[in-house]
């Protein structure tokens, strides 16, 4: 009986990108966590709830970017029928639903801090609870749905990834008590200074998990094909 | 040596760890009756599936009338017909309207196709069935709907999932006559079933479908009885079911 | 032009199927209306200004309601005859199923806001504008109903060709089809305001609409049938000779195992 090919051994650098975006974060999340708390001074309107803005907008960001992430990868799925696309998308989503997850825990807390309403429901808000609610449709599909949903999946996601330029045009639609999308653009340098760290230490550590994740993924595609190989009867 | 109607080589399809078709090669040529015989969930739907262009599979060659089909399209598709396990009509149409409509479909691509009422009498409907919206008919009559469609676009490529099922004695005497006849015609033909007699009255060759692939064969070299005999042996390898109805000879 | 003709075909087989018992337009036009009588009920006593408000998200909620029933119905058929395949196997081009889908499920939503606006019209006084620019109403059922039907139909064919659950249709169209409806909120708050950029909300829509279209058309039949996986070139073709009596397949009866 003929054992299954085992993968490739040796060092590949792909395997540790994952593992070194995860160690270059935890300085940064250190750094800022201290800037957000001890070095940026408390902003005028807002106040000391303007402190979630740390959290809150990246976590924004991060969502968006895993929904485009797992919509192209979906749309690579679909044309080259890739299995490495379909763990990409897979992963981006579980991803971009925990982000989206805290995006949406952070927002009404900033919300009712600042304006005393934690739900106003405008455009953004409600944007991007409908942007998660389209990742985790997608997941409940990929979990649950038939035999051939993994295509059907795909073009969840990929609908979703057009989804995500509708949320910042609706911002422009409609008038809103969310700050502007220029709300960004005018902090005062030394709040940008406190945002990047954060921004940037956040996105490793998405990375690195997406990294892993995928990887994961790829592994349990690997144990299906040497169990099918193990199990051919014409071995 | 004429050109194979269909050719598959290396074909495997699986759903996770689920292998429905492996490694799976298959030839039909012009002419021809190839019966297929397997147990219940050996992968013969799939194939059908692969072959009709349902299904892209995971891996493996797919030749169409002696051109590489990576998709079946609809050139390819205009040359085939599938009459598969569900009859596939529109109950709220009579069995006029639903040939009528594919025969539509098909002049709307620059196909011809056979009047419906001239292959649906030939396929022993009676004038007052034609009519009649398809959800009043049986399971046979339905049959034979379902293969006056497939039959009225003069196909090269003709593929049955398990045609006799739901046919009386004459519905399959009737069904052997129409597939004798295309074989004149010069179409291959694939059909699935587990009727040993009528599978030996008609096929050229009947292949065993085991675990995704095609495992045993046995092909028609003139006497029939010794083809029965040879048949039977391959019968008896198919693995017991208790799902399964076939009935050896 | 063939495909238009080949929609065209599959619109009037569906169309006759329906006018032979009504079974989808009747339970979506009834469903329509019991929701109207629902609204009646839940905000008929709210203030006129609280109507304004509400006006466009019950209206755009019917929709989403009745369309869901709807695509659900119409691919019910195909499932239960399992006809979805045999369109799939013939030689037509299968956009043109995604066509005359679309076309049936849009037929039946407008009649359906057919009922739903001169219902919400004659419930709430705030829909006056509805009747007072019929044109512009119409044109915003006919955008808002269309942006719903381009993303439903190819995720209610996509569930009807597998084993796919109805419920499914749930999860995947409500969340997916609201950034659609959002601008037909948007745009419905437009004509009940009498807003002078009404025009360019329906330009909007309509814009949206192509893109949809589009995108559901390059992936419907992908999503239905899948890609053709990459092969390498090969310059053998099959059906040479091989010898009068050689086996086309791997006989494993007469090999020994390795």
């Amino acid at each position: 009986m003929t054992s299954p090919t085992p993968p490739a051994s040796g060092f590949r650098p792909g395997h540790v990108l994952p593992d070194l975006c995860l160690l270059a974060a935890m300085p940064l999340l250190v750094h800022s966590v201290y800037r957000v708390f001890m070095a940026t001074p408390i902003e005028q309107s807002m106040g000391t709830a303007f402190k979630i803005f740390f959290f809150h907008v990246p976590m924004g960001w991060l969502c968006m970017l895993m929904a485009l992430i797992a919509g192209i990868a979906a749309a690579v799925q679909l044309r080259r029928r890739s299995s490495a696309a379909a763990a990409v998308a897979l992963a981006a989503a579980e991803l971009g639903f925990v982000t989206g997850l805290g995006v949406l825990l952070t927002g009404p807390i900033w919300g009712n801090a600042t304006w005393g309403k934690p739900w106003t429901g405008d455009a953004r808000q409600v944007s991007t609870a409908l942007l998660w609610l389209v990742i985790v449709a997608y997941l409940l599909l990929r979990h649950y749905g038939p035999r051939s949903s993994d295509r059907l999946a795909a073009a969840l996601a990929i609908f979703g990834a057009v989804n995500v330029p509708i949320i910042y045009y609706a911002v422009k639609l409609w008038k809103t008590l969310h700050p502007s999308t220029g709300v960004v653009g005018t902090l005062p340098p030394d709040m940008w200074a406190t945002f990047w760290p954060g921004f940037g230490g956040l996105l490793l550590v998405s990375l690195g998990l997406l990294g892993l994740r995928i990887r994961q993924l790829r592994l349990a595609d690997e144990l299906d094909a040497a169990w099918v190989q193990l199990e051919d009867p014409q071995r | 040596m004429s050109e194979a109607a269909v050719a598959l080589r290396g074909v495997a399809q699986r759903f996770g760890r689920k292998v429905v078709l492996r490694n799976l090669e298959l030839e039909l040529r012009p002419g021809t009756i190839v019966g297929l015989v397997g147990a219940n969930g050996s992968g013969k739907t799939t194939l059908f599936s692969v072959l009709s262009g349902l299904l892209q599979p995971d891996a493996g060659e797919r030749w169409l009338f002696g051109r590489a089909a990576d998709e079946v399209d609809a050139q390819a598709r205009a040359r085939l017909a599938y009459v598969a396990h569900a009859t596939q009509l529109y109950g709220a149409l009579s069995a006029r309207e639903n040939l009528r409509l594919f025969a539509d479909l098909r002049a709307a691509a620059g196909l011809s196709t056979r009047p419906a009422d001239e292959v649906l009498l030939e396929l022993g409907l009676s004038p007052e069935a034609l009519g009649r919206p398809v959800s009043t008919f049986s399971r046979g009559m339905a049959q034979r709907v379902a293969l006056a469609r497939a039959l009225a676009a003069r196909p090269e490529l003709l593929l049955l999932d398990e045609p006799f099922t739901a046919l009386d004695a004459a519905g399959r005497g009737m069904l052997s006559r129409v597939l004798l006849d295309e074989r004149s015609r010069g179409a291959a033909v694939l059909l699935s079933s587990h009727d040993f007699d009528a599978l030996i009255q008609i096929c050229d060759r009947i292949v065993l479908l085991e675990g995704g692939a095609l495992v045993r064969s046995v092909e028609h070299q003139g006497d029939r009885e010794s083809f029965r005999r040879r048949a039977a042996a391959l019968w008896q390898d198919l693995p017991a079911d208790p799902g399964d109805t076939m009935v050896a000879g | 032009m063939r495909i238009l003709r080949q929609a065209l075909l599959l619109l009037r087989s569906e169309l006759r199927q329906e006018l032979r018992d009504f079974e989808l337009l009747l339970t979506a036009g009834f469903f329509t209306v019991v929701l109207l009588a629902m609204f009646y009920l839940s905000f008929a006593s709210l203030q006129a200004r609280a109507h304004l408000s509400a006006l466009p998200g019950l209206m755009w909620l019917t929709v989403a309601f009745v369309g869901v029933l709807t695509l659900t119905r119409v691919f019910d058929r195909e499932r239960e005859a399992d006809t979805l395949r045999a369109l799939l196997a013939a030689p037509i081009d299968r956009l043109a199923i995604y066509l005359a889908k679309s076309a049936m499920a849009l037929s039946v939503l407008m009649i359906c806001c057919a009922v739903l606006v001169p219902g919400l019209w004659l419930i709430f006084p705030a829909g006056q504008a509805f009747a007072e620019l019929p044109g512009q109403t119409a044109l915003l059922a006919l955008l808002g109903c269309a942006g719903y039907v381009a993303i439903g139909t190819l995720f209610a064919a996509g569930l009807a060709t597998g084993a796919g659950k109805n419920t499914l249709l749930f999860i995947i169209l409500y969340p997916l089809t609201t950034p659609v409806l959002m601008y037909a909120l948007v745009t419905t708050r437009a004509l009940l305001d009498h807003d002078p950029a009404l025009p360019d909300h329906l330009t909007r829509m309509f814009v949206l609409d192509i893109i949809l279209f589009a995108a559901a058309s390059l992936l419907f039949e992908t999503v239905l049938v899948g890609a053709p996986a990459r092969r390498p070139e090969r310059p053998h073709r099959p059906g040479r000779p091989r010898g009068p009596a050689e086996p086309v397949h791997r006989d494993m009866s007469r090999e020994t195992s390795s």
